[in-house]
């Protein structure tokens, strides 16, 4: 009994000394906009979103923005909320959390339990690819929904057959603009080439730059050769690393628990 | 002496031309054929002849301006009396009046004598046929310009060239490079071997030609190059009979240049194509001397085709020997804009059709 309560206060100890502003007793929402980035409908918009594929897919799926990382890195910022805002479902705390710290433009995603099988780091780099833009024009709202749709259909993925993963990620939408722009330019420069040839045949009209239709037969005697080495440069560069061994790393977060993930700026 | 040569028949007395398809003197009216190894006995009769029978005159007479004149010669059809004017270059041609093929002797004696002459293979027909194939597969070609053609002048010319021989002395360093590059597991490595390559020699050059005539267009004359030298014979006025000739108005001395610039140039290659097995050659520093430099003078037969079109002259040239024709042509403008934008949009869309298909796969 002693030792339960000596814990108990170590807990809360603990709680207060890494000072994020979360604590366990108080149930926190899937959405937790605290530095305000989305207006009231958009929040009960997205957070009925994120309840229902949460629901659906049985996983915690999170988003926090914040205005302040207080000192931490946005991974340990985002373990911890994760950890002591008791999010995660099932036995292995299955589930994965946006932060998005307005102070820095950082996001990070944290994953836990079978989010870290199901979102690899090949995958999540995906993901990130499709929601990031968004937050770095500042519409949050649409940056939130596509990774809550996102973690939907990756987690269906994970379920359903293999995990999206390196070699096996899902097709990025077809860009046509950018296609159009790129046909264009390579039609262009073929176009050109093809009808200058046209024109070059026009042509026939030309100086004669050399003699040598009329070199002597046999003529031709080379009495000094001489091929001498002067010096080498030898110049080494790193291969590009070959990730090609995909899946998830993961690390250990300060509650002890394993987490996988990653994030940047935006 | 300037003195106007006509080959007439023996037979009927018509003015005879030099037959390109049977490489013999023909007569056009009674088609009798002379070998020109008789010709050439009766060319050096005739010349022992002449001494008593000059009767050329330059009648600079009182109708032609002080001055005017000067490029001028003028010449006496021996057949019909009529005047025949050429300039001070023309060594044939024919009479306005009579038609009849005329030679001046003088412009090709002495130490004018060309060493050599290329005769004529290929006759008019061949020319315009060739012309006709050089509209061929141009698709920038004007429409109407091959349709409304037609050509204003044609005319077979033997052409003065300068043929120069010489040997080079070449001493080139050049300096190059070997590239190898390997991998392991975490670089790859480039290493780039620098070397000196010296290559010294000899090469010899023979006839290589310089149009002696300013009337010519000098990259036309390259344009129609090569000659074949094989067929080149010693030089006899009587295969000018029938064709316009030129006597040199440029001479050796001013036309050695051209010559150089080419021989330099083809010597650097031919020593730059013995350095092999490298991945860069730069020359560093190049010496060429050219020696026993001679120069022959000699005739080579050229087909010269004239046509108008909008107003603008266009000149062909055909290698009289080996039948190469050249001669640039105008571009249509508005066909050049249909092509490019048509084969821009088809290109276009077949590389989005691609990149489509690749998206999909």
């Amino acid at each position: 009994m002693k030792r339960k309560l000596l814990s108990l206060l170590f807990a809360v100890v603990i709680c207060f000394s890494t000072a994020i502003p979360v604590c366990a007793e108080e149930s926190l929402s899937r959405l937790e906009d605290n530095a305000d980035l989305l207006t009231d409908s958009e929040e009960t918009s997205l957070l009925s979103q994120l309840d229902n594929i949460s629901e659906k897919q049985e996983m915690d799926i999170v988003v926090v923005t914040t205005d302040s990382l207080e000192g931490y890195t946005a991974q340990d910022y985002a373990d911890d909320f994760f950890d002591y805002g008791g999010y995660g479902v099932g036995d292995n705390n299955d589930g994965l959390l946006l932060l998005v710290s307005i102070e820095d433009n950082d996001w990070h995603i944290s994953t836990s339990g079978y989010a870290i099988t199901a979102f690899t780091d090949a995958g999540r780099e995906y993901m990130s690819e499709q929601f990031v833009p968004y937050l770095s024009d500042g519409e949050y709202y649409k940056a939130f929904s596509t990774y809550a749709d996102l973690c939907d259909q990756f987690i269906t993925q994970a379920k359903t057959d293999e995990p999206y993963d390196v070699g096996n990620l899902p097709k990025e939408p077809f860009k046509i603009w950018f296609n159009v722009l790129i046909a264009l330019g390579i039609g262009f420069v073929f176009a050109i080439i093809v009808v200058l040839y046209m024109k070059s045949k026009l042509k026939s009209v030309r100086f004669q730059p050399a003699a040598s239709s009329y070199v002597r037969n046999g003529s031709m005697n080379i009495t000094q050769s001489g091929d001498f080495f002067l010096y080498s440069h030898l110049d080494r560069r790193e291969r590009p690393k070959d990730n090609d061994s995909g899946g998830s790393s993961t690390h250990t977060s300060s509650s002890g628990s394993t987490h996988g993930g990653g994030g940047g700026k935006f | 002496m300037p003195v106007l040569q006509e080959y007439k028949c023996p037979c009927c007395g018509g003015g005879i031309n030099f037959d390109s398809s049977t490489q013999k003197m023909k007569c056009p009216y009674c088609d009798t054929e002379f070998e020109m190894e008789t010709l050439k006995a009766y060319d050096d009769a005739l010349k022992n002849e002449q001494a008593d029978d000059m009767n050329w005159e330059t009648s600079a007479g009182s109708d032609w301006q002080e001055g005017e004149a000067d490029g001028l010669r003028t010449y006496v059809c021996k057949s019909c009396g009529g005047e025949i004017v050429g300039d001070e270059t023309t060594g044939a041609t024919s009479c306005p009046f009579c038609g009849n093929p005329v030679v001046m002797m003088g412009q090709f004696s002495g130490a004018l004598k060309p060493d050599y002459v290329i005769p004529f293979k290929l006759d008019k027909n061949a020319a315009k046929a060739a012309l006709k194939k050089h509209y061929q597969g141009k698709r920038l070609l004007p429409k109407v310009f091959k349709d409304e053609n037609h050509i204003d002048e044609i005319k077979g010319v033997y052409v003065p060239f300068w043929l120069f021989d010489a040997d080079a002395d070449a001493n080139i360093r050049y300096k190059a490079t070997r590239v190898r590059t390997w991998s392991d597991r975490d670089y790859d490595y480039t290493e780039t071997s620098y070397f000196s390559v010296l290559r010294g020699g000899s090469i010899g050059f023979e006839r290589v030609p310089v149009d002696g005539s300013s009337k010519m267009a000098d990259d036309l004359m390259e344009s129609i190059e090569p000659f074949n030298f094989s067929d080149a014979v010693d030089f006899q006025t009587a295969y000018l009979s029938g064709y316009l000739a030129d006597k040199y108005d440029v001479n050796a001395e001013q036309s050695v240049n051209r010559a150089n610039d080419r021989i330099k140039k083809s010597t650097a290659d031919a020593f730059a194509s013995t350095v092999q097995g490298y991945s860069t050659v730069v020359p560093e520093s190049t010496s060429i001397c050219l020696h026993n430099g001679k120069a022959k003078y000699a005739l080579y037969p050229v087909w010269l085709l004239n046509t108008t079109w909008k107003g603008e002259k266009y000149t062909f040239a055909m290698n009289g020997q080996t039948g190469k024709l050249v001669g640039d042509l105008p571009t249509d403008k508005s066909a050049f804009r249909k092509w490019l934008f048509g084969l821009w949009g088809i290109a276009s869309a077949v590389t989005f059709g691609l990149t489509y298909l690749w998206w999909l796969l």
